[in-house]
């Protein structure tokens, strides 16, 4: 086997961790990613459920337009994916209504 | 009436931002506002902050190139900045802007559209589950955060876009289970001679390709993901070969994976300019429902510009340009010297990226089959978990039009405001009713252009300045 | 093919649905035209409120059998009457609900004052500072979405032909009837209703009438789902204000705001000098919507004529035409006046009298 395309993950540097609360439970993040990057990486796929049918749904279009990242903070209907995570943030899962 | 600025740039991808910089360099002023909080656009999206050092690629390079060349510039950069609507008020533009939770407004005498594309997935079973994610959404992750989609990941898609996916893959450490898709190898070979108008990338790709090969990451040519199983997490991806146009043939085999990058092909994304009042026709080759725009970006409306894959899918390249010729138009509107020598110059290097662009975009189209793929329990619509019997059902009663779908079911009125289903439910209309592809518009555009905190909507009001209307006639 | 209509209908609105299904009930042969989606004019765009609070006196009692024909029509158009509040937050508009309240309820509407206590246990989530109320419990909403749907599948049944997407383009009058220009095959019928809601004005031209009408161009707006936060319709004493939380936890805001654009330049666009006022009145009234996401802001052409009376009965001079529109309310009355117009075209008596669009406008209607 040939790799013409390198593994170069091991070249990144990423900043500090911090804690963040997801549905209650701690997660740890990157100092300036988003939720979404963050629960990714935690493995936290399922961010809500839909409000018709209950399932479970997750980031899908990690651009801002889809809506299926949305969580709950400070009470506000919130895309996941474009929220940057700060040390102590309490996310809450929308599921259902909102 | 008197504006904020000359020129307002919706977009800071390759488009707009070219187009800010051409615009400001003509001696206009220039405000260029994004929703990113750095320019770059999709293509060329910028590291978060999270990443304190990492190793460039192409994208990172122009995108480092890009935004160097805006904070030179006498460009307004207002990133983080989200336009919800845009109203045309006397001779100027009236944008209403979300920053934080906080609306503002401005206002500019000439406005320039360079709003991108959005993905088409068109809807498979299973593909709402959590680890499916587009394909085209999936470079965010690599670009913005540099992360991976899962462990173990199908990569499935037409055109460029599938194999650029899984050499990023590669390249951040990641394992893939194979890259499907539905286009043949011939129709590669036969798009190669349009594409070497731009020989670089053609090099590019074909280095992606042959590193899949001599990895042995298994390639399927002429398939498709047919399926997904799993509830909370992806289990199983299935696929099928498919015929020439996409429909599913032989039996089903299935790979074991934990993720998905799942596209169809990108869509211009079109609102912002419904908005300003353009009218859209449908183009096959541009992607889709598009307004009708010149090579240099003049509109049929009057200091209205649309620039870059807004304008059709034609790609990167070709959005660099047609920004830089948009902005020169905008420019030369409010008396800027254009020099014809570049502007000819433009134009010929528009013609040949557009070439190479198209090429790339023809081998992405969404072909008549895929609508056998979605059962009649696939869901169409996201937001409102609508599947594809309700739809048809809906059709059936002789609703063939995207509106009356829309009015009907819902399907549209959930958060993502149509953004994911629309296409499909379009090309249903048009598979049940028997029309022809192209004859169902996507529905009226309705503000806001994204979802807007009521609050920030309602900023700044005092009881007392309710306007003490004539009482309804009694 | 020259199968004559006994009456082509135009405009798929809910007052040519409305009648075309009283006409066809007595097996009169039927053509409905819309130049877009049945029931996507006004008739679907409209905030869908059922309210007697916000009728007019004279109208009560077309009102009050328009809200059986809703209740009636049920689940199918999303029909609900959870009551109605309408508030007051200054001493001037106390006066004003008293005053006008006070009229209505004389013409037959079950309204009341409720004390700020009942207010406050029925709906807690309502702001502080409101000084009356009033309430109608016959006061509810319909989903005016599900207009289009609802008629589609009801005509069809009752064998009414609809065109959709096809404009009446000319009207011209014929030895037996008329003859009506669309871009599919022309239409010839007997008898014409001119339902067109919006448009009107120009269709009657055709046929040389002149009728003095004026278009308002509503916006109304919708927030993504909340949890429950209110479960009556809400209003406010100026009228600048409607709102209600649908089943779905929606929440659809409206409130007479005028938006820009005319029928004829193709649909009106949202403003948002008048939306923005509109929302923070429904947020001043309710403070927790402020957290809500806003997904949609739209407009819809609501016609009238100078005495804000309908429209309905013989297009005058034109024998065997006939007009129905301008009806303030006209979703709340739709499906009864529309009933009463098939009866009228039908040359029977009608339960309650129409609208004679041959009257003078400037006089006070008897
Ligand atoms: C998710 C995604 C990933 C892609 N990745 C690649 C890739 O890796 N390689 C490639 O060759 N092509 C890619 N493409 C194709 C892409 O369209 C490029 O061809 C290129 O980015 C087009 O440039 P553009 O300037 O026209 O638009 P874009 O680069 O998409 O720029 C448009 C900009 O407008 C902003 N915007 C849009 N609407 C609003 C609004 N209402 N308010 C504020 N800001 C707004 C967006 O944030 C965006 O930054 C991708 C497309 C998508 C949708
Ligand atoms: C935003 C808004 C909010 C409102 N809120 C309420 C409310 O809460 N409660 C209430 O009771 N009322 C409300 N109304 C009023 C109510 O919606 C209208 O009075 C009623 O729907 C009018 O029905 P219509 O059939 O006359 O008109 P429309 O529903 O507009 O129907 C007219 C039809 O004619 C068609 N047409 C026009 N020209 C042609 C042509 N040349 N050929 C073929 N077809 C043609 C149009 O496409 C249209 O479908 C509201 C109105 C608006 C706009
Ligand atoms: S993933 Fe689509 S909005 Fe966040």
């Amino acid at each position: 086997m040939i790799r013409l395309i390198r593994d170069r993950s091991t070249d990144i540097k990423r900043t500090r961790l911090l804690t963040f609360h997801f549905d209650g439970q701690p997660v740890q993040a990157h100092e300036g990613e988003t939720v979404a990057v963050a629960l990714l990486r935690a493995g936290q796929l399922t961010t809500r459920t839909a409000p018709n049918d209950q399932a479970p749904r997750g980031l899908f279009c990690c651009m801002g337009l889809c809506q299926e990242c949305v969580v709950v903070i400070d009470g506000r209907v919130t895309e996941a994916c474009r929220r940057i995570v700060t040390d102590g943030l309490v996310v809450e899962p929308t599921n259902g209504a909102p | 009436m008197t504006a904020d600025c000359d020129i307002a740039v919706l977009g800071a991808g390759p488009a707009g931002a070219n187009a800010a910089i051409q615009a400001a360099t003509g001696g206009c002023s220039v405000v260029l506002l994004d929703e990113a909080a750095q320019p770059g656009g999709q293509v060329w999206r910028a590291k978060s902050t999270s990443i304190l050092s990492a190793p460039a690629n192409s994208e990172s390079k122009a995108g480092d190139a890009l935004r160097r060349a805006v904070n030179q510039s006498d460009i307004t950069h207002h990133g983080s900045t989200r336009v919800w609507q845009i109203e045309r008020v006397d001779d100027v533009w009236r944008l209403y802007l979300l920053q934080g939770n906080q609306t503002e407004k401005m206002t500019a005498r000439a406005l320039i559209l360079a709003t991108g594309a959005r993905e088409f997935v068109h809807p498979i079973p299973g593909w709402t589950t959590p680890g499916v994610h587009g394909l085209a959404g999936a470079t965010a992750l690599f670009k913005d955060a540099l992360i991976l989609p899962g462990k173990n990941t199908v990569v499935a898609g037409a055109g460029p876009l599938a194999f650029f996916v899984a050499s990023e893959i590669r390249r951040l450490g990641g394992q893939i289970a194979a890259v499907i898709t539905p286009n043949s190898r011939s129709e590669w070979l036969r798009a190669i001679p349009a594409m070497s108008a731009r020989p670089d990338l053609l090099a590019r790709g074909a280095t992606w390709v042959a590193d899949l090969m001599t990895s042995g990451i298994p390639i399927h040519w002429r398939h498709a993901v047919t399926a997904v199983s799993g509830t909370s997490q992806v289990d199983a991806v299935h696929f099928q070969r498919v015929s020439p146009d996409w429909s599913p043939v032989d039996k089903v085999r299935t790979l074991n994976a934990d993720s998905l990058c799942l596209g169809h092909g990108l869509i211009p994304d079109t609102q912002a300019a419904q908005l300003a009042g353009l009218e859209l026709t449908y183009r096959a080759e541009l992607g889709g429902w598009v307004a009708r725009v010149a090579p240099d970006g003049i509109t049929e409306v009057k200091n209205l510009f649309v620039c870059g894959d807004g304008a059709g899918i034609l790609g990167a390249a070709a959005a660099v340009v047609q920004g830089r010729l948009a902005g020169l138009a905008a420019a030369t509107g409010f008396g800027a010297q254009r020099s014809e020598n570049l502007y000819q110059q433009l134009l010929s290097q528009h013609a040949r990226a557009a070439r190479f662009g198209r090429a790339a975009t023809a081998l992405a189209l969404p072909r008549p089959g895929l609508n056998r793929v979605a059962t009649p329990n696939t869901i169409i619509c996201r937001c409102e978990s609508l599947t594809l019997a309700d739809i048809r059902d809906e059709i059936r009663t002789g609703a063939t039009s995207t509106n009356a779908v829309k009015a009907g079911l819902r399907a549209g009125m959930g958060p993502c405001g149509g953004r994911y289903c629309q296409t499909a439910v379009s090309r249903l209309i048009e598979h049940t009713a028997n029309l022809p592809e192209g004859s169902v518009a996507p529905p009226t555009p309705r503000p806001p252009l994204r979802p807007v905190p009521l609050s920030a909507m309602a900023d700044d009001f005092n009881y007392d300045d309710l306007p003490i209307s004539k009482p309804a006639p009694l | 093919m020259s199968t004559t209509h006994d009456i082509a209908i135009i405009g798929g609105g809910i007052m040519g649905c409305a009648t075309a299904l009283r006409l066809a009930e007595v097996g009169m042969r039927t053509i409905v035209l819309d130049q877009g989606d049945l029931g996507l004019g006004a008739s679907g765009v409209n905030a869908g409120t059922l309210s007697l609070q916000i009728k007019r006196v004279k109208l009560m009692p077309y009102a009050l059998a328009g809200h059986r024909e809703w209740e009636a029509m049920g689940v199918a158009v999303g029909f609900k009457k959870p009551g109605g509040y309408t508030l007051a937050f200054t001493a001037r508009e106390a006066a004003l609900l008293q005053e006008r309240q006070s009229l209505k309820a004389q013409a037959g509407a079950p309204i009341r004052f409720v004390s700020i206590d009942e207010l406050r246990k029925a709906e807690p989530n309502l702001a502080p500072g409101i000084v009356a109320a009033s309430y109608c419990p016959e006061d509810g909403y319909a989903n005016s979405s599900l207009t289009g749907r609802y008629y589609r599948l009801r005509m069809r049944a009752a064998d009414i032909d609809v065109r959709e997407r096809c404009p009446a383009t000319k009207i011209s009058q014929t030895s037996g009837g008329f003859r009506i220009e669309t871009p599919q095959a022309p239409v010839k019928c007997v008898r014409l209703l001119i339902a067109a809601g919006g448009w009107i004005k120009p269709l009657a031209g055709q046929l040389g009438v002149d009728l003095p009408i004026n278009v308002r161009v509503n916006t109304a707006s919708v927030t993504e789902r909340m949890k429950p936060l209110f479960s009556a319709v809400i209003g406010h004493a100026t009228g600048l204000l409607t709102m209600k939380q649908k089943t779905d936890g929606t929440v659809l805001i409206g409130g007479g705001w005028q938006g820009r654009g005319t029928p004829q330049s193709g649909r009106g666009t949202v403003t948002m000098e008048t939306v923005i006022p509109n929302l923070a009145l429904a947020q001043f009234a309710l403070p927790a919507l402020g957290s809500a996401r806003v997904t949609r802001c739209w407009t819809g052409f609501e016609a009238n004529v100078p005495d804000f009376y309908p429209l309905a009965g013989q297009l005058p001079g034109v024998a065997n035409a006939f007009v129905l529109g301008c009806v303030r309310g006209g979703f709340t009355i739709g499906p009864y006046i529309g009933r009463l117009m098939g009866d009228f075209i039908l040359g029977r008596e009608t339960e309650l009298s129409l609208f004679d669009p041959g009257r003078d406008f400037n006089e006070e209607l008897q």
